[in-house]
């Protein structure tokens, strides 16, 4: 693994006219791992990657793929880069193969054997050959990450990828999004406004809102910490007497019939204790953890539109 | 650096690939069939001189060919834009400069193959049907500045005279189709300029200004100058400096196109 990072931002600013779309934008995403890039609609998230992939001039600020600046080495910075920009647009007139060969012939990497290989990978053997107006929404996102993969990139790029995809698709999309980050050690910036789905597929995500990044954050990391105070929610046969019970536990209340605390994990085995030990017959204890939605709600101010 | 010549085949695949370049390739076939039929039928026989026959034919299919290419070249740039694959175009490790420039190509050996359908196609019915004349006054004008040479001088002239027209032509719906990103208005433009040149010609033949001679209209059709007459009488006009001026138009029309083509951001 190289200590280049994949992507690094630094103060990437796009004004049209004298709106600022993108506002001092600066962010790494370090080999291997999966970068999630979340904001509500109209936050400037495909705009960013537009950037990132030169369909867009950026105002200021500069944008280095794998440490090649997409300003001044594009060829370079490009053959390290593989993306899908929002839908998948492929030319519906020619077949699944014949557009991987377009695309692979702009790339001088890609062997037919590749081709081959990455067909297989995306499972389209049996239909590669049809032309492209007859193929699903869920096909042509296959075909979309064939070709965005097929140059073995090091960062790839998707612009939404879940849109349109059925659970089972999003399901195997996210595993071989991980899988991809872990074996070939990729690097994968995912936008998304679909939350629950960065939170299983992500490592870190950056949150934006009205084209200025408010939080970057480490989704993997606060799950293992133990010292954290979450609440708790203890299922019990008498919430009233169970409340009486801990009297001493100002945060101690009662939530749509279901006995909840603030506390460490050490203090909710203890609570568990004292409840038992005072005749309380408790049927299960939850924790409610904050989802990323709503710590998301909670930074954007529930905002829909940037 | 990779092969250029990849992406002129992934735009040749792009044209041929569809079946209207098939079926424009056939009309190709056809009209000369067709005009040929015609003249069989009405004139009741078949004493016809093949060079006649076939600069005719060239003529008319000149401008079939050209809508043609127009067609193409407007969809080459702007269909792109609107079906989306632009994007999934740029994003690859060419410059803009170099896929805008494959474009190019590919519509120029379109074109080109077109016209030397049209040759074959014309010259083998019309021999076939009317056998080889051996007069080609009878084709060439008398004040022509290749009369008296070989018939072959006159077709061949007559060719690349028509081909530079189509090229500036296919220059300007390039040129609109990478600039206004719309096919229609591409087409509907440079069908106009196609038609309408003969057209304005004769308007600006009527005003004696001396800047008349410098517009598009004006020199685009280098065929006068093989009849042995130029496109304003009034004005002192040469091959020559028809051809500098269409070079001019040329290098403006490609430049705008290149110009916008790579610096404008693909948002859509």
């Amino acid at each position: 693994m190289s200590l280049v990072p994949a992507a690094r931002l630094q103060d990437v600013t796009k004004r049209i006219g004298n709106r600022t779309i993108i506002d001092r934008v600066s962010l790494e995403v370090y080999p291997g791992e999966v970068f999630g890039f979340l904001g509500p609609n109209g936050s400037g998230k495909t705009t960013t990657i537009r950037m990132m992939v030169g369909l867009m001039s950026l105002t200021s600020g500069d944008i280095a793929i794998g440490g090649h600046s997409v300003k001044t080495h594009y060829a370079e910075a490009a053959a390290q880069v593989g993306a899908i920009v929002e839908n998948p647009e492929m030319y519906k007139y020619l077949t699944g193969y014949e557009n991987l060969v377009h695309y692979a012939r702009m790339n001088p990497s890609v062997t037919r054997e590749r081709i081959d290989e990455v067909i297989k990978l995306v499972g389209l053997e049996g239909r590669i050959h049809d032309k492209v107006k007859k193929y699903s929404l869920g096909m042509r996102q296959r075909l979309g990450v064939a070709q965005a993969v097929m140059h073995r990139p090091k960062l790839l790029i998707l612009d939404e990828p879940t849109n349109g995809l059925d659970p089972a698709g999003i399901r195997e999309l996210r595993d071989y999004l991980r899988q991809l980050a872990r074996e070939e050690g990729t690097s994968v910036f995912v936008s998304s406004h679909l939350l629950s789905e960065m939170e299983l597929m992500c490592d870190r995500v950056a949150i934006l809102q009205k084209g200025q990044i408010i939080d970057i954050r480490s989704i993997r990391g606060a799950e293992t910490q133990t010292s954290l105070e979450q609440i708790a929610l203890f299922e019990v046969d008498h919430p009233q007497n169970a409340l009486g019970v801990l009297e001493g536990r100002g945060d101690a209340r009662i939530e749509d019939g279901l006995l909840a605390i603030s506390a460490t994990r050490d203090q909710i085995a203890e609570t568990n204790r004292r409840l038992v030990e005072a005749g309380i017959r408790v049927y299960g204890i939850r924790a409610k953890t904050k989802s990323l939605e709503d710590q998301f709600l909670e930074v954007t101010g529930g905002e829909t539109i940037g | 650096m990779a092969n250029f010549w990849k992406l002129v085949q992934n735009e040749n695949m792009k044209i041929y690939r569809r079946i209207r370049a098939w079926i424009m390739l056939g009309f190709v076939v056809f009209v000369p069939v067709l005009i040929s039929a015609i003249y069989i039928i009405a004139s009741g026989d078949n004493d016809a001189n093949n060079w006649e026959m076939m600069k005719l034919e060239t003529t008319i299919l000149y401008q079939l060919i050209t809508i043609f290419t127009v067609v193409k070249a407007a969809d080459s740039v702007a269909g792109e834009f609107s079906t989306g694959t632009i994007k999934l175009l740029l994003i690859r490790p060419w410059s803009r400069s170099m896929i805008l420039l494959s474009k190019f190509v590919a519509l120029l050996l379109f074109a080109l193959l077109q016209m030397a359908l049209c040759f074959v196609v014309t010259w083998g019915l019309n021999a076939a049907l009317f056998g080889i004349s051996s007069d080609s006054s009878a084709v060439i004008p008398a004040f022509s500045p290749v009369a008296g040479d070989s018939v072959w001088v006159y077709i061949g002239l007559l060719y690349l005279y028509l081909f530079i027209a189509q090229v500036m032509i296919l220059s300007v719906a390039f040129m609109l189709s990478a600039a206004f990103r719309s096919g229609g208005l591409a087409i509907g433009l440079s069908i106009f300029v196609l038609l309408s040149g003969s057209f304005i010609t004769g308007m600006l033949s009527l005003t004696e200004k001396p800047w008349v001679k410098y517009v598009l209209f004006a020199n685009v059709d280098l065929t006068s100058y093989l009849s042995g007459s130029t496109p304003l009488p009034e004005q002192n006009m040469t091959l020559g400096f028809s051809l500098a001026v269409l070079a001019g138009y040329f290098i403006v029309f490609n430049l705008v196109s290149w110009l916008v083509f790579v610096r404008r951001d693909v948002a859509a």
